[in-house]
C-alpha cells in the first residue's frame, strides 16, 4: 500500500517537473523581456541621479517622481509646478485622443467602403491600405515634412494661386504632428474596423431599411453597434502608439512641440536625469494600461450583458 | 376551414400587391441572366399567398423587389394600386421576415420588436404597449429582456415575426422563414403562421421551396420556374389540375405516362391509349396527338384479377412507411409506376415481387398535361 502511495507521489513530482519544464521558455521570455526591464525601470526611478547620467545605485531618492510634477526653482529653492512636463503630458494625451478620433472619422468610412465592395476588389483595396507599411516610418515622416515646409509644394501652390503671399508656418506645429500621427496610424484603425464590418451580416442592414430606418439611422443604430469591437480595437491600436510617439513629433514638431516619448528620450540623453526618465516612462505605461483596461471592459461588456 | 375556402365575389376582391410585366436581369450582353421574366401576379388583401419553386426559380428575387431591396429592370409593382417600384424599402409599408431572421444581436428581444416603430417615430407609450401586445401574440412575454443570441432558433423565429408585424405593415413578406427549423417545430410554426395571418388580417407573401408547406398554409400558390410564373391557383387546383409536367412533378408525387389520344369521351374527357390499355383522361387535347397523362399514386386501386380499362403491372417492391404502403410497379411498356395505399390492419398483406396486378384509376383522376413550358 505504502509503495503504491510512494509511486503515486513520485509520478506526481515528475508531472510537476515536466509542467515547469514546458513552461520554462515562456516564463524565461517574460522575465527577460518584460518583468526584468520593468523592474530595472522601477528601481532606477527611485534612485538618486548620477552626475553624468545613470543612477547612484543604493542611494534611495524620490526626486525622479517628484520631478514629474514639481521642480525646484533655481533661484530661491522653492518648489514650483513642473508645468513644462505637465504641458507635454497633456499635449501627448490630447494629440493621441485627437489622432484616435480623426483616424476613426477617416477610417470608418474607408473601411465601410471597402467592406461593401465585391470580394475580389476588397483585397486590392486592403493591399493599397497596407502599402505604406512597406516604407520606413522615418522616411514617410520626412516626406510629410517636405510637403509641409515653407518651401514645400503646399505653400508654393497656395502662393502660386495667390491665396497667400508669404508661406504659412505649418511645420513644427501641433497641427503638423497631428497630421503625421493620423497619416501613420490610419491603417491601424481601418484594419480592425474592416474585419468586423466584413464579418457583419448585411441582412441586418436590409432588416434596418425594411423597418423604416433611413441610411443614417441604419448606420447609427445597426452598423456602428455591430462593429463596436472593431472600433474599440482600432482606437486602442491607434491611441497606444500615438501617445508614445517619438519620431513623428521629433521630425514634424521640431524641438518645442515635444510629446512624452521625446521628453523621456531627453532625460536619458542631454538631460542626464535617468530617474525622471524612468518615472516618466512608468507614467506613460500607466496611461496605456488604463486605456487597455478600458478596452478589456468595453469588449467583454457585450459577452456578459445577457439579462443584465 | 370554411373561411379559408370561401372565395369572395370578384367585386369585393381588392388587390394588395400587383406586379405587371415585372422583369429583373443581372449582368449585360451575352452574360445577361434573366432572374424574373415578365411576372404578372395579383395578390389580394388578407391573402396567404405563396411563391413556390425550386432554388434559383426567381421567387426570392420577386420577394426582394416587393420589399425594395432590389429594383426591377422593367415593369411595375403596385401596392393598393399605387406604383411603389421607385420607393426605397424604408418608405414602403411592407415588412420582411428574413430567412436567417436578421435579428439585431446588440438589442434585447423587446428592443428588436420595437425597432420599426421607433424608426417610424411612434410615441414611447404606444411602442411599449404594442411591443407587449406582440410579445403576447407570439407567446414570448417571459423573454422580453433577453438578448437575441440567448434564445433558441424557434424563439428567434417568433421574434423576427413579431418584429415584422409590430409596425402594422400592409403586407408581410416571409423568405423561407421555416427552413432553419427542425421538422416538428416547422409543423408547429406552420399552424402558428396561419393563425397569425388570420388573426392580424395582414396579406402574407410567403416564399418556400417546400411544396407540402405551401399546400398546407396557402390560400393561393404561384408555382415558379426559371424566372416565370407557371401556374397560380389554390392548393387543390395546383395539386389536382397542374398545367404542365413541371408543376405536376414539383407538387406531390406523380406518375406521368406517355400516351396517345384516341377519341373524345364527352366534354373535357378523352380516350387515351397508355401502356397497352385504353383509359379515360381529363383535360385539353386534340384527337390523335401524343400526350402525357398524370396519375397521382393515391388515386389507384390495386386489383388481383384482370379488369377492363385497368393497367396491367408487375410488382417490383413494396415499402411499408407507417400510414401508407408504397408499391413500386413496372407497366407493360417498361415504365415505372408508384402506388400509395393507405394501411389498415384488415387490408394488411404483403405482395411478392414479380406478382401481377391490375391498376384501376379512380374516376376522373387521370389528368392530361399541357405541353411543357420551356
Amino acid at each position: 500500500m505504502s509503495s503504491l502511495t510512494q509511486q503515486a507521489a513520485a509520478h506526481q513530482a515528475a508531472t510537476v517537473r515536466r509542467r515547469w519544464l514546458l513552461k520554462a521558455p515562456a516564463l524565461l521570455t517574460i522575465i527577460l523581456a518584460s518583468v526584468g526591464p520593468l523592474s530595472v525601470m522601477l528601481v532606477y526611478s527611485i534612485m538618486a541621479k548620477g552626475s553624468f547620467g545613470g543612477v547612484n545605485l543604493g542611494q534611495l531618492s524620490f526626486d525622479g517622481w517628484m520631478n514629474v510634477f514639481v521642480e525646484r526653482d533655481p533661484f530661491d529653492d522653492t518648489l514650483v509646478l513642473a508645468d513644462a512636463n505637465l504641458l507635454i503630458l497633456w499635449r501627448s494625451i490630447r494629440l493621441a485622443l485627437i489622432t484616435t478620433i480623426a483616424t476613426l472619422l477617416v477610417g470608418f468610412p474607408t473601411a465601410y467602403y471597402i467592406a461593401t465592395r465585391p470580394e475580389h476588389i476588397r483585397s486590392q483595396w486592403m493591399l493599397l491600405i497596407t502599402i505604406p507599411f512597406w516604407t520606413n516610418l522615418l522616411i514617410r515622416t520626412f516626406a510629410i515634412m517636405g510637403l509641409l515646409s515653407n518651401q514645400g509644394p503646399i505653400n508654393n501652390f497656395l502662393i502660386w494661386i495667390g491665396v497667400i503671399d508669404t508661406p504659412i508656418q505649418m511645420l513644427f506645429t501641433d497641427g503638423a504632428v497631428l497630421l503625421g500621427l493620423v497619416y501613420v496610424y490610419l491603417p491601424l484603425m481601418v484594419l480592425p474596423i474592416y474585419s468586423s464590418l466584413e464579418r457583419m451580416d448585411f441582412n441586418l442592414v436590409e432588416a434596418g431599411y425594411d423597418l423604416y430606418a433611413t441610411r443614417l439611422k441604419v448606420l447609427w443604430h445597426i452598423v456602428i453597434p455591430s462593429c463596436k469591437p472593431g472600433i474599440i480595437a482600432g482606437s486602442i491600436l491607434v491611441f497606444i502608439p500615438a501617445i508614445g510617439a517619438y519620431v513623428t513629433p521629433r521630425v514634424l514638431g521640431g524641438g518645442k512641440n515635444m510629446m512624452m516619448g521625446n521628453l523621456i528620450e531627453l532625460q536619458f540623453g542631454q538631460g542626464r536625469n535617468w530617474p525622471l526618465g524612468a518615472a516618466l516612462s512608468i507614467c506613460l505605461l500607466l496611461i496605456v494600461t488604463a486605456a487597455l483596461i478600458f478596452y478589456i471592459r468595453a469588449s467583454s461588456a457585450k459577452d456578459i450583458s445577457h439579462g443584465h | 376551414m370554411s373561411i379559408a375556402t370561401h372565395v369572395a365575389p370578384a367585386a369585393d376582391r381588392k388587390s394588395a400587391i400587383q406586379t405587371i410585366g415585372l422583369q429583373k436581369s443581372y449582368g449585360s450582353g451575352a452574360a445577361t441572366f434573366l432572374a424574373l421574366d415578365d411576372v404578372s401576379i395579383d395578390i389580394a388583401e388578407n391573402e396567404f399567398f405563396t411563391l413556390l419553386g425550386p432554388s434559383g426559380c426567381g421567387k426570392t428575387t420577386l420577394l426582394r423587389l416587393i420589399a425594395g431591396f432590389n429594383f426591377p429592370t422593367d415593369g411595375q409593382i403596385l401596392l393598393h394600386g399605387k406604383d411603389i417600384a421607385p420607393l426605397p424599402p424604408f418608405k414602403r409599408p411592407i415588412n420582411t421576415v428574413f430567412q436567417n431572421y436578421a435579428l439585431f444581436a446588440h438589442m434585447s428581444v423587446a428592443e428588436n420588436i420595437g425597432f420599426g416603430m421607433k424608426m417610424l417615430g411612434w410615441p414611447k407609450e404606444k411602442i411599449t404597449a404594442r411591443v407587449a401586445e406582440m410579445l403576447r401574440l407570439v407567446r414570448m412575454e417571459a423573454l422580453a429582456e433577453r438578448r437575441t443570441s440567448a434564445i433558441s432558433g424557434g424563439q428567434q423565429q417568433r421574434v423576427a415575426l413579431a418584429r415584422a408585424l409590430a409596425p402594422q405593415p400592409q403586407v408581410l413578406l416571409l423568405d423561407e422563414p421555416l427552413s432553419a427549423l427542425d421538422y416538428k417545430l416547422r409543423k408547429e410554426m406552420q399552424v402558428e403562421l396561419k393563425r397569425l395571418q388570420t388573426e392580424t388580417g395582414i396579406t402574407f407573401v410567403f416564399v418556400t421551396h417546400d411544396q407540402e408547406e405551401a399546400l398546407a398554409m396557402s390560400d393561393r400558390i404561384a408555382v415558379m420556374s426559371k424566372g416565370k410564373v407557371l401556374q397560380v391557383g389554390n392548393p387543390r387546383e395546383i395539386y389536382n389540375a397542374p398545367v404542365d409536367r413541371f408543376v405536376a412533378d414539383f407538387i406531390g408525387e406523380s406518375n406521368i405516362l406517355e400516351g396517345r389520344v384516341l377519341d373524345d369521351a364527352g366534354p373535357g374527357a378523352f380516350q387515351v391509349y397508355v401502356a397497352g390499355t385504353t383509359i379515360t383522361a381529363y383535360g385539353h387535347a386534340t384527337r390523335g396527338s401524343a400526350i402525357q397523362v398524370l396519375i397521382r399514386p393515391e388515386h389507384v386501386d390495386v386489383l388481383d384479377i384482370a379488369t377492363p380499362n385497368a393497367l396491367p403491372a408487375e410488382v417490383e417492391n413494396e415499402v411499408f412507411v407507417g400510414s401508407d404502403t408504397r408499391l413500386g410497379l413496372k407497366l407493360e411498356n417498361g415504365a415505372r409506376f408508384t402506388v400509395r395505399l393507405s394501411n389498415s390492419p384488415e387490408l394488411d398483406r404483403q405482395r411478392t415481387a414479380g406478382g401481377r396486378v391490375w391498376l384501376r384509376i379512380h374516376d376522373r383522376c387521370a389528368r392530361l398535361l399541357g405541353a411543357e413550358h420551356v
